[in-house]
């Protein structure tokens, strides 16, 4: 069946590597996406799986088959591009059939399948038309059609949304996921759209730098990102980062401090540098926390900038001594911004005092060197406890 | 000009003073005259053609100006074709057209995609290289490969093929000569189709040659058709190889040009019947002209390329 699976995929250009030891394996009938920003590799993973790259080592199975040196028209795959790419000098039903009639399938089995995957995405009555006389979506739905009446055992669709317009896009992306519902084909869906990857897929490949980061459902990466990479990319507006050094009760950052216990943490040890992440829903307002079970210490903050969006407010809050709006907001500045996520109907004002807690429950802890996550919560479960951590808490300085 | 009211001044003194308050007169004046020029330089030639058909033989050698024609004799345009079998020399001149504009579509399709759609180490001056030997008068090849097609060269005890007095001793050199021209346009033109197109196409099913000839080569039909056009006009009207690699017999594979010389004998010069030939020569490819000319305009002006 459709299953894909990756072995060290490499592709190196002349002065760049492009995909780095990939290794993926892709369930049949899965839909899995992958997301990064431009150029980390993913539309090249994409078009070695396609066969249109050939990858410079590594393997590639798909269906129980190496395809690895096989050319792209046998390796029972479809594709949906970003540009559309339908054949200008065909009419919508030479472009659906194309593939059909190239490897001689028989009139009526043509015209069968034809009016099956047109019926599928809504173009019926469309079959004569140039792909010139075509609106936007109704070009995507004809490049849908002909990746689907081959029935490949594989889908490949590189960012077939991207040029699309925004309302277009979400009817799109609903479409596409009654499609996979319908069709129960695997699917390998190429993005830098998180937002996209985040609403259709059963799984989200996070890649960039030519290596994947992370491969997980959805709110896995959301909740329980693998390393600072993917947790700045996963969510909109992104996670809130502030870096800080371990000491003997928590996390000390620059503005505030964290409270927890060192030692329930393998591999932390005093003088450590951590990165704290939070995400901005879980930062809450002092006279709204109630409902956060285990709030941290409260934190002193002056709302800088309020972005209303309607469902939500977003608050650029700066912490510490020196909370004066940086106009220069550079990244070393910008350590002192916190964004806080708040209802619409609370009444905050620009330039306030205030304080502010963090939910512990869903305060991130990573590796400020290496990125890597170390705990995404600061509150341990008993059973987690390491004891054996006691003796490097002993040699941390402070 | 056209009041008559200041006496003192000619029409032409009227006419530069108001040139000089509204110059467009003058270019107007002067693009009519330039075009003139041009369409009595361009026309002439078949009025005078066409004169010298009508006019029979024995009244052929003095002519007044404007030259209208002494007599009228279109039985010339039947005499063409009974004093020699003009038809067959015609049909030699389609025949090698065709086959060389075959050849040079199929080459040079396969060049231009290189060229055109992929990368590689010493791209331009291969394609400077190519580009010479167009600029390679043909007088220099002629001696050499008037040796090799008429077998007089031997590699390693095989000898040359005797090709003289057939078809490929004109269509090698011709496909050879026109084919950088051909090689340039097509991988201009086949440059500019989106790689899309051609990912899409392989996907589908073929293989980089069929998407060439499936999807880049009709996308690229004002190109293809460009190309085509030019080198079979080439060739039709090539005279030099034409002229020496056959004997000149109409069933040598003689084309046009030696149909046209061959109203001349030792003692008699038909000149009325060799301007009657090349009257109906040049019919074919000048209808050949206007009907591509028509598509290839059509093809341009149909906007740039979607995906």
């Amino acid at each position: 069946m459709g299953k894909v699976i990756l072995e060290d995929v490499t592709k190196r250009y002349a002065d760049v590597t492009a995909v780095d030891k990939m290794n993926l394996e892709i369930e049949d009938g899965e839909f899995v996406t992958l997301v990064g920003p431009s150029g980390c590799g993913k539309s090249t993973t994409l078009e070695t799986i396609a066969g249109l790259t050939i990858p410079t080592d590594g393997k590639i199975t798909i269906a129980d088959r190496e395809v690895t040196n096989l050319p792209p028209k046998d390796r029972g795959i479809a594709m949906v591009f970003q540009n559309i790419a339908l054949f200008p000098h065909m009419d919508v039903y030479d472009n659906i059939s194309f593939g059909l009639r190239l490897r001689d399938y028989p009139k009526e089995e043509i015209d069968r399948r034809v009016d099956r995957a047109s019926d599928i995405v809504q173009l019926e009555g469309m079959l004569d038309r140039m792909p010139d006389e075509m609106s936007g979506g109704q070009r995507q739905r004809v490049a849908i059609a002909r990746a689907i009446v081959r029935e490949p055992e594989v889908f490949l669709m590189d960012e077939p949304l991207a040029n699309l317009d925004a309302k277009l896009r979400v009817h799109m992306r609903t479409e596409l996921q009654r499609l996979h519902k319908e069709l129960d084909t695997t699917i390998i869906y190429v993005t830098h759209d998180q937002a996209e990857a985040m609403t259709m897929s059963d799984r989200i490949a996070v890649i960039d730098g030519g290596e994947l980061q992370q491969i997980a459902p959805p709110l896995v990466c959301y909740n329980e990102p693998a390393n600072l990479f993917v947790a700045g990319f996963i969510g909109s507006p992104s996670m809130n980062f502030v870096e800080g050094e371990v000491t003997s009760t928590g996390l000390s950052t620059p503005n505030f401090d964290v409270e927890f216990d060192p030692g329930q943490l393998s591999g932390v040890a005093e003088g450590d540098h951590l990165t704290l992440g939070v995400r901005p829903e879980d930062v809450y307002l002092r006279q709204g926390s109630e409902g956060v079970a285990n709030p941290t210490q409260s934190i002193p903050a002056r709302t800088d900038v309020l972005e209303p969006m309607g469902d939500e407010i977003f608050v650029y809050l700066l912490t510490g001594d020196a909370a004066e709006p940086s106009m220069e907001a550079d990244p070393e500045t910008s350590k002192n911004q916190l964004l806080m996520s708040v209802s619409p109907d609370s009444d905050i004002e620009a330039e306030q005092d205030v304080e502010v807690v963090l939910d512990r429950e869903r305060v991130h802890l990573f590796d400020t060197e290496t990125g890597d996550a170390i705990s995404h919560t600061l509150e341990f479960p008993a059973t987690e406890a390491g004891a054996a951590e006691t003796e490097t808490e002993a040699e941390g300085d402070d | 000009m056209a009041t008559e009211s200041d006496s003192s001044q000619g029409a032409f003194s009227r006419w530069v003073d108001s040139a000089i308050e509204s110059p467009e007169k003058v270019y107007r004046a002067m693009f009519y005259v330039v075009m003139l020029f041009f369409l009595f330089t361009t026309l002439f030639p078949f009025y005078w053609l066409l004169v010298l058909a009508l006019t029979p033989n024995e009244a052929i050698t003095s002519f007044g100006f404007p030259p209208v024609p002494n007599g009228f004799n279109p039985e010339a345009f039947v005499n063409v074709f009974t004093t020699v079998p003009f038809h067959v020399y015609m049909f030699n001149s389609f025949v090698l057209g065709i086959a060389t504009t075959a050849v040079v579509l199929v080459l040079a399709s396969l060049a231009g995609y290189v060229f055109g759609r992929l990368d590689f180490p010493g791209k331009g001056p291969l394609m400077l290289l190519i580009l010479a030997v167009s600029y390679f008068p043909p007088a220099a090849f002629i001696i050499p490969l008037f040796r090799l097609f008429t077998g007089n060269i031997s590699l390693l005890g095989v000898s040359s093929p005797n090709l003289f007095n057939t078809p490929f001793s004109m269509v090698l050199p011709f496909s050879a000569l026109f084919m950088p021209l051909s090689i340039f346009i097509l991988s201009t033109f086949y440059g500019q189709i989106p790689d899309g197109l051609e990912d899409a196409a392989r996907i589908e099913g073929t293989t980089r040659l069929g998407a060439l000839f499936r999807v880049i080569m009709p996308l690229s039909a004002p190109g293809v058709a460009t190309a085509g056009v030019l080198t079979f006009i080439s060739v039709y009207n090539e005279f030099f190889f034409s002229f020496l690699m056959t004997s000149g017999e109409a069933n040598n594979w003689a084309p046009i040009v030696w149909g046209i010389l061959s109203y001349q004998g030792q003692y008699t010069q038909l000149y009325n019947l060799m301007a009657a030939a090349s009257i109906v020569g040049v019919l074919p490819v000048a209808i050949l002209v206007v009907v591509a000319q028509e598509k290839i305009v059509s093809g341009l002006t149909a906007g740039a390329l979607k995906e």
